[in-house]
Order: structure tokens, then C-alpha cells, then sequence
């Protein structure tokens, strides 16, 4: 059996819906592959007695409560799905907590710039200079990846704008945020707070990109974060809803076996049933570590994209405790949306402690009802808790150790929330549900359980992979979105790639044409 | 503003550095070898994800127990890869494919997880009446017979974080097994909970594996065991139901959680016996397991038109059945399991067409209500409908 289609779009995860959804509007016939029953990849939810549990977001950026800055929202307006899914803005930033008795810090942190760096006053006087100097950089940094976007036809006059208008840029473009924050006369208050989100993006920030990193920060803290009513499901469905509404085809519970090459450029895919569907452009939704190790044959692989996959890091691995707790926040003493809980307040301390089981104290915690109220029932509360691992160490863990290793993780989380908030949870316990790396790969085939993309090391930090994605060609026809490609992972750069594959997957039919 | 005095390590410095980036990305890639990195499937984790959850199981029958001509114990092992491990109180889903449909059943699994890893997976099908996939089990499953099982699945398992250390079990008929699984593993040192079991038959002829209960609570302190009869008085046994006056006999004086698995009857009856005891609603969990009927007397009768990758069949259902009977009567299958709503595996879009959902059995995510889409086996037909399965 065989079938055709303009494109075919390999995975429903957040950057394979998006880029269903835009190539779906700009009238292409699209088809849509998932191996699982569900569309969203890590973008889901679970239901378990009376609750329904957020999978992975802890809150979205991109959708900007404060300045009404949206890219994403632009996005979803554009290709249907936006009044399909209703925003819950946050107004709190974070409280960040060290276990570290020596060096121990609990602050909480407000969204928004001015309420931001006034708090950050109060626990560090006399940084609000520094403080304000450093959201002028990130404010500087926003407008050049701006001016860089908007850009439709490049001039050669540009170039002198960027190196008159754009110098912070250019500047700091190959530093980490160390380098940068300490240049600024930083304080060790001031960094462990600017510093506290690390852990989304899961590297130190001796070598983080400083780009990377100030983006992050001037999109939550500046722009503000939301989080979806019904969960990050509810983004999921409106966009594959979106997605059939303008005629696109999605095909569930059915796997690729194999993307297609002939003659060096894609001309679709088999599935593991053996049918075979054609297409000029495939976007490929599942990594490219699976796309280069599983569905491409190994003899049409170009020596260079060998070369890059096996240079390449995966990075974070995810754990999260999923909690249905049997009393409201209030009644606990669940203050706060947003804990970040490390075992240091030295990151790169904590990244490498993370590469164990045994020493990995790190956990990015949300209380959903401090953004949400009524997610869950009158008297009872939703907790969950996730950490990330580097390395690999999950993969020593034997089927028969499993259940045990994950049990044993789960409650030192438990204990670590108890000792660092000094908030009993334990007894309120009414459902429980464990995600280990296993889990991870099992619902999206993710290599070793990797949640986090490639790792944003300093040779493959996003500008690099900017950069390099637009010198750099792979394979023709063949258009990856999602969290390992040139915007590092997360929801929004998930997104705001897949747009972009779908963009370049347009273009790329339009160049065949011609 | 800053752009003019801001530097990092001054201003040449700051430039050399920014050119360095394309020499250093340049090296990353080149200095790495031209070999595809570890595969996929070959990560420790990715192997131990696909052997828990294996998509299908493929297994073979090695031995049929007959308990006298109540029910029959199903033991299996795997054909090809070793059996998937799970949690005592979990259920396997078969599939089987009798006459043209093709339909899936759950049954708790009675062995114990340490025997799974040594090969073995026990199940017991007892004979209901109107039993349609149990009575052709117990008809056709011969020793050699292959079947196809997916992973195991379910949440009636005992969680240390989530549970009292002491579990109070209460059986009814053949919904004993995951408690026989549960009593297993605690002698086996898999679980360290204790176990209080409550176990009601009609008659002590009904009892299903009582020596081995019998033995496994004298030699192991963790575990007790109380036979209730309702049908008999004979010594030695309780007689009535399982109610909370013999809950509170027998329940230790630390606190306890309650697990129960049984027939329909034995929830109806628990359900004005449970609060009796005061306890809040965490320590207490069931198993249920659905026929997908339900008693209505003059059913009415709809088509459903499937859309399957694009192809569109048109089926017959009645009202006093789910969607997925319909379904798995017309062989069409979908990625059911657990048959009560909870799991979600069936779920699929309700293009057109009104469902009924029995109160308390939507256990729907929000925005799959909020986008129709339904689980067909907690849903009834009301008019005729398109659904698209996959």
C-alpha cells in the first residue's frame, strides 16, 4: 500500500503538533505519525483517582502575562489553536532553596522586572545597580535576537547596524553567564538568584551560554509565565484539533519504521506495518539521535552528520514524583508555585552530584493550585516534583532493582521537599505516581530517557547551533523540530522550532517546484 | 546605555573571543569520530522500559490447574523474550480473537513478580455466568496454546510512600488472585508490607487456593488469612460478608489501608460498609473490572461509523453495550485495557454522535472533554456516532 502526501510530519510532541498545524494551514496535505495514543509527547496529563496530573510543564513562557510579548501565542493564533486553550498567568518567579546547611538561601522571587530587582534588593542590599545593569544586557540581547528575526531580506547595511546597534550582543555572544555576571561585579546572593533556573535548562552556568540564558530570563521574568487550565494537554489536543480542523491527517497508535532516502534526499516513510508513504519533505519530530540511530539507514548517513550526532551530549534524564495530596496548599503550608530545591548553591557542584543516584539532590517542585486553585478537588492539593539527571547512570539499574531504585529516588525527593520547606507532605499522600527515565523512554522513545535535548554544553550552546543549523545542511527534504535542535528543549523553543521546520519544509517544496 | 562602557574581559578581548566560536564549534564536530553513537534500543534504560512494557507478549500456556469445576489456574511462560516484571496486584490484558471479533480481557495476575522474572505467569479464570471471554477460555485454552497478552498494568499495588504499612484485603470469588500475587511477594521479601486477608466465598468449597494461603499465613507472620463465608456456617470460618464489623475484628490496631477486588455484588455492598470505618478516602483503593453492559431492557440499536488511518467501516452497536463491545464484536481493535475508563489506552475522538457515560466512570482528562474525546469502554451508544480510533 502506498500513499501521498505533501508532508509527512514524524511525531506528535510539541514541535511535531506545531509543525502539523502550520503546514496543515498553508494548505499542504499533511500527515501526522504517533506511535502513542495520545498527541503531545511529554505535553500531557494523567489521570489517577481524582486527579489529573501535569507530565512535565512547570510553567510556559512565550506567552508573555506581563509585557504581552507571545511569540507562541502568535503562533497559535496563526495556525488556529489559540482560543482553544485558556492561560492562568503566574506572579510569582521561584523560591529557590539550598540544602546546604553552610551556605543555606530560601529566597522567593516575584515576575517582573522592577518587582524583581526591588526583592533582590532586600535580600542583597545595594545590588539593585548591578541588578538593573544586568536587565539592561538581557533587555540589549532581546532586541538584537529581534531585529535578527524580523529580518525578511538581508542587506548588507545590516551588518553595520548590528555592529553599531547590536555591540552588547557580539560582545557576549561566546560567554557563559559566570563569565558574564562576575565581569558585572555580581554578588554571590545576586548570582544564586539570577542563577536559580539553571535547572531548566540543565547546565552549569560556568559554561551556559549567556545568550541562552538571558533569552530564558527576559521571557519568565520580564514577559511573564502562564500555565494552561487543562493542563499542557489541553495545548496538545487544540493543536492537533487545530491541525484536522484545516484538513490535516493524524494517525495515532501507528509507528515509522524507517525514513525514506533516495539519491541523498527524503521521499517518506515506511511504517512498521510496511506501509510505505511518500513525501518531499518529512519533519521530524523525533530526535535526531533516533531519527540517525533508528530510522535512517546507516549507508546514506553523510560522514559529517555522523560526526556531529556522536559529538554531541544527550542531555538531562527525568525523574518526577507526581503527588495527589488530601489536603488543600493552604492547610499544608504550600506557599509557593515554584520550589527549586539544590543540594548547593554551586551549580556546577549540583549538575555533577546529579550524575548519581546516589548524590542527585536536585528538584524543581510546582504546587499546580498556587497558579490553578481548582485543579484539583475542594480540600486536596497537587505537588510534583522533578529532577534531572546528567550522565547515565539509570541504564545500570536492572529490571529487577527497578521498582526498588525507584521508590528508594521518589522518597529522598519527599524527604528533601520536607527538610528544605520544613512543610509535612507525607501523611497527605492519597495517590502517588513515579517517572523515572524508564518512563520517559517508554512513552516517547527517548534515548537513556533524556528529557532535556542535547545538553547546551559551550560547544553546542544555541548560538553555535544557530549559526552553524543555517551553514550546515542535513539531509534534503528532511526538516528536524523539537527539543534537539538549534533552540536547546523546553515547551517554547519545542514550539517555536517545529514553526520553524514547518516554514523551511514550505519553502523547501516551493524551491522543487521551481 | 551600557552599550558603550559594558565589556566583559575588555573590549579586544571580548571580540577575539566571540570570533573563537566558529573555531571551537568547527573542532567539536571535526575532532569527533564518523560513528553513530550507542543505538536507542541498546541504553540500559531503553531496555529495561521495553522489558516492563513490552508492546505485546507473546506467551505460551505450560499448565492447567483445575480448581474441582469452579475455575481454572492459567500457568504461562514466554515464548520469545523473558515475561515483563510488574508490581503484585497488577493485571495482564489478552487478546484474544474469538470468531470474528477480536476482544481484550484483564485478569489480575496470581503469581508472584520474583516468579515472573523465574518465567512463570499464573492466572485464574473463574466461570461466570454470561461470562463470554471467560467461558471460552475455560472452553478452548489447551497446554501449548499460544497467546498474545500486552504488558502488565494496573494501580492496586502497594506503595510505601502512598499506603498504611498494613494492608487489609478483602477478596471476593476469584478476586483473590492479586492478593494471593501480593501474599506471594511478601514471603518473598519483594514487599514489606503486611497482609490481613478477608477472603469471601459463598461455601468453603468455593475457596480457591486455600492451602497454599493456609500455608503461606503459618509460616509468615506478615501474613493473615480470614475465610468468610456467606452461604455456609461451618467452624473454623466467618459467617456473613465481608463488612466493616469484620474488618474491624480482624484489622491490626495501626492504622491500615483497604484493598478490595471482587464481583460487582461485593463493591454495592462495601460502599454502605466502608464509611462505617470512618477512613479517609487514600486508604482505600479497588480494583474494578467492567463487562461493558449494562441491564436495559428494550436496547436500542445504532451503527457506529470507525475511521481507522483514513478508512471508514460501519459497525453495529446497541445501547446496552460500550463502544468498545461494538468495537471488539465487529473485530476492530483498539489499544484497550483495562476496561473501566481509568487507564485511557482506548481513547478516541467522538467525531459525531451522543454517548452515555455512567456517572463516576468518566475518568476523562479535562481537555479530552473539553475537545470530544471519550474512552469507548465506559461509553454507551445513544444515537449513531462517528469515532475515530486512531
Amino acid at each position: 500500500m502506498v500513499k501521498n502526501y505533501d508532508a509527512i510530519v514524524i511525531g506528535a510532541g510539541n514541535g511535531g503538533l506545531v509543525a502539523s498545524a502550520r503546514l496543515a494551514k498553508e494548505g499542504k496535505k499533511t500527515l501526522l505519525i504517533e506511535r502513542h495514543n495520545l498527541p503531545g509527547g511529554f505535553a500531557t496529563s494523567f489521570v489517577r483517582g481524582r486527579f489529573e496530573f501535569e507530565a512535565s510543564l512547570h510553567e510556559l513562557c512565550g506567552v508573555g502575562s506581563i509585557t504581552g510579548k507571545s511569540p507562541l501565542q502568535k503562533i497559535f493564533k496563526e495556525v488556529g489553536a489559540a482560543d482553544k486553550i485558556e492561560w492562568v498567568a503566574l506572579d510569582e518567579a521561584f523560591r529557590v532553596i539550598t540544602l546546604d546547611e553552610k551556605n543555606k538561601c530560601d529566597y522567593v522571587m516575584p515576575l517582573g522586572k522592577e518587582k524583581f530587582i526591588a526583592k533582590l534588593e532586600e535580600y542583597d542590599k545595594g545590588s539593585a545597580a548591578v541588578v538593573t545593569k544586568i536587565f539592561d544586557i538581557i533587555e540589549s540581547i532581546e532586541k538584537t535576537l529581534d531585529f535578527v528575526s524580523d529580518i525578511e531580506d538581508f542587506k548588507p547595511s545590516m551588518i553595520k547596524e548590528i555592529f553599531s546597534e547590536h555591540t552588547d550582543f557580539l560582545k557576549i555572544a561566546n560567554y557563559s553567564v559566570d563569565e558574564v555576571l562576575k565581569s558585572l561585579g555580581a554578588s554571590q546572593v545576586t548570582r544564586d538568584i539570577i542563577n536559580a533556573y539553571w535547572c531548566y535548562l540543565g547546565q552549569p552556568t560556568d559554561e551556559l551560554n549567556v545568550i541562552h540564558y538571558f533569552t530564558m530570563l527576559h521571557a519568565y521574568i520580564i514577559d511573564g509565565a502562564v500555565i494552561p487550565k487543562g493542563r499542557s494537554h489541553q495545548i496538545s489536543t487544540a493543536l492537533l484539533e487545530a491541525f484536522t480542523e484545516n484538513g490535516g491527517e493524524a494517525w495515532f497508535n501507528t509507528a515509522v519504521k524507517k525514513i525514506n532516502i533516495e539519491n541523498g534526499a527524503v521521499t517518506g516513510v515506511t511504517l512498521e506495518d510496511g506501509t510505505v508513504v511518500n513525501a518531499k519533505a518529512v519533519v521530524c519530530n523525533a530526535s535526531p539521535y533516533n531519527a540517525y540511530t533508528k530510522l535512517i539507514d546507516e549507508k546514506v548517513i553523510p560522514e559529517k552528520l555522523k560526526k556531529e550526532v556522536n559529538a554531541k551530549t544527550l542531555g538531562a534524564k527525568g525523574f518526577a514524583v507526581f503527588l495527589g495530596l488530601n489536603r488543600s496548599a493552604e492547610e499544608i503550608g504550600l506557599n509557593n508555585h515554584t520550589y527549586f530545591i539544590y543540594p548547593d548553591n554551586d551549580n556546577r557542584k549540583c549538575y555533577e552530584l546529579s550524575k548519581k543516584i546516589e548524590t542527585n539532590d536536585v528538584q524543581a517542585t510546582v504546587c499546580l493550585n498556587k497558579a490553578i486553585e481548582d485543579c484539583s478537588p475542594e480540600g486536596t492539593s497537587i505537588l510534583y516534583m522533578t529532577s534531572i539527571f546528567a550522565g547515565d547512570e539509570w541504564s545500570n539499574v536492572s529490571v529487577k532493582d527497578y521498582y526498588k531504585t525507584k521508590q528508594a529516588f521518589a522518597e529522598k525527593m519527599i524527604d528533601n521537599f520536607e527538610k528544605a520547606t520544613g512543610i509535612a507532605i507525607k501523611d497527605y499522600i492519597e495517590e502517588i505516581e513515579i517517572a523515572t527515565p524508564m518512563t520517559y523512554a517508554r512513552y516517547t522513545d527517548a534515548p537513556a530517557g533524556t528529557i532535556y535535548g542535547y545538553e547546551a554544553t559551550k560547544e553546542d550552546g544555541i548560538v553555535k547551533r544557530i549559526v552553524f543549523d543555517m551553514i550546515d545542511k542535513g539531509i534534503p527534504g528532511l526538516y528536524f523540530a523539537g527539543g534537539y535542535t538549534t533552540r536547546h528543549m523546553g515547551y517554547s523553543p519545542s514550539y517555536t522550532t517545529g514553526d520553524m521546520a514547518a516554514k523551511n519544509a514550505i519553502l523547501g517544496m516551493e524551491k522543487e517546484v521551481k | 546605555m551600557s552599550k558603550k562602557k559594558f565589556s566583559v574581559n575588555g573590549g579586544f578581548k571580548d571580540a577575539v573571543n566571540t570570533v573563537k566560536f566558529l573555531t571551537e564549534r568547527k573542532q567539536f564536530i571535526n575532532s569527533a569520530e564518523a560513528t553513530l553513537p550507542t543505538r536507542t534500543d541498546d541504553f540500559g534504560v531503553n531496555k529495561v522500559a521495553k522489558s516492563i512494557h513490552p508492546k505485546e507478549q507473546s506467551l505460551v500456556i505450560t499448565k492447567i490447574e483445575e480448581h474441582k469445576d469452579i475455575a481454572k489456574s492459567y500457568y504461562f511462560k514466554s515464548e520469545v523474550a523473558p515475561l515483563a516484571y510488574f508490581k503484585a496486584g497488577q493485571y495482564l490484558t489478552f487478546k484474544l480473537t474469538i470468531g470474528s471479533a477480536v476482544v481484550t480481557r484483564s485478569y489480575s495476575i496470581a503469581s508472584s513478580p520474583l516468579g515472573a522474572l523465574n518465567g512463570e505467569y499464573q492466572i485464574t479464570v473463574k466461570r461466570i455466568n454470561d461470562g463470554f471471554v471467560s467461558d471460552y477460555i475455560l472452553d478452548n485454552w489447551k497446554v501449548g496454546d499460544k497467546v498474545i497478552a500486552y504488558a502488565p498494568e494496573g494501580n492496586m499495588i502497594y506503595s510505601k510512600l502512598r499506603d498504611a504499612q498494613n494492608i487489609v484485603a478483602i477478596a471476593g470469588g476469584s478476586g483473590i488472585t492479586p492478593f494471593l500475587s501480593l501474599a506471594r511477594a511478601i514471603d518473598e521479601g519483594e514487599e514489606d508490607c503486611s497482609l490481613t486477608l478477608l477472603y469471601g466465598c459463598r461455601t468453603s468449597e468455593e475457596i480457591l487456593f486455600k492451602s497454599e494461603l493456609d500455608s503461606l499465613s503459618e509460616k509468615n507472620e506478615k501474613i493473615k488469612v480470614v475465610y468468610v463465608l456467606s452461604h455456609s456456617e461451618e467452624e473454623g470460618y466467618e459467617k456473613g460478608f465481608v463488612g466493616a464489623d469484620i474488618i474491624k475484628k480482624y484489622a491490626p490496631t495501626e492504622n491500615y489501608s483497604i484493598f478490595v477486588c471482587g464481583p460487582g455484588g461485593l463493591y454495592k455492598f462495601l460502599e454502605t460498609e466502608l464509611p462505617k470505618l470512618n477512613k479517609e478516602k487514600k486508604y482505600i483503593r479497588f480494583e474494578v473490572f467492567s463487562s461493558g453492559k449494562k441491564a436495559e431492557e428494550n436496547a436500542e440499536e445504532y451503527n457506529i461509523t470507525v475511521i481507522d488511518r483514513g478508512n471508514e467501516t460501519v459497525i453495529k452497536a446497541s445501547s446496552n453495550e460500550t463502544v468498545l463491545c461494538a468495537f471488539e464484536r465487529a473485530g476492530i481493535v483498539v489499544p484497550a485495557r483495562c476496561h473501566t475508563g481509568e487507564c485511557g489506552f482506548c481513547r478516541s475522538k467522538l467525531v459525531s454522535g451522543k454517548v452515555y457515560i455512567p456517572e463516576g466512570e468518566d475518568k476523562r482528562r479535562m481537555a479530552d472533554v473539553q475537545f470530544g474525546f471519550i474512552h469507548p469502554c465506559c461509553s454507551f451508544p445513544e444515537s449513531d456516532l462517528v469515532v475515530r480510533i486512531n
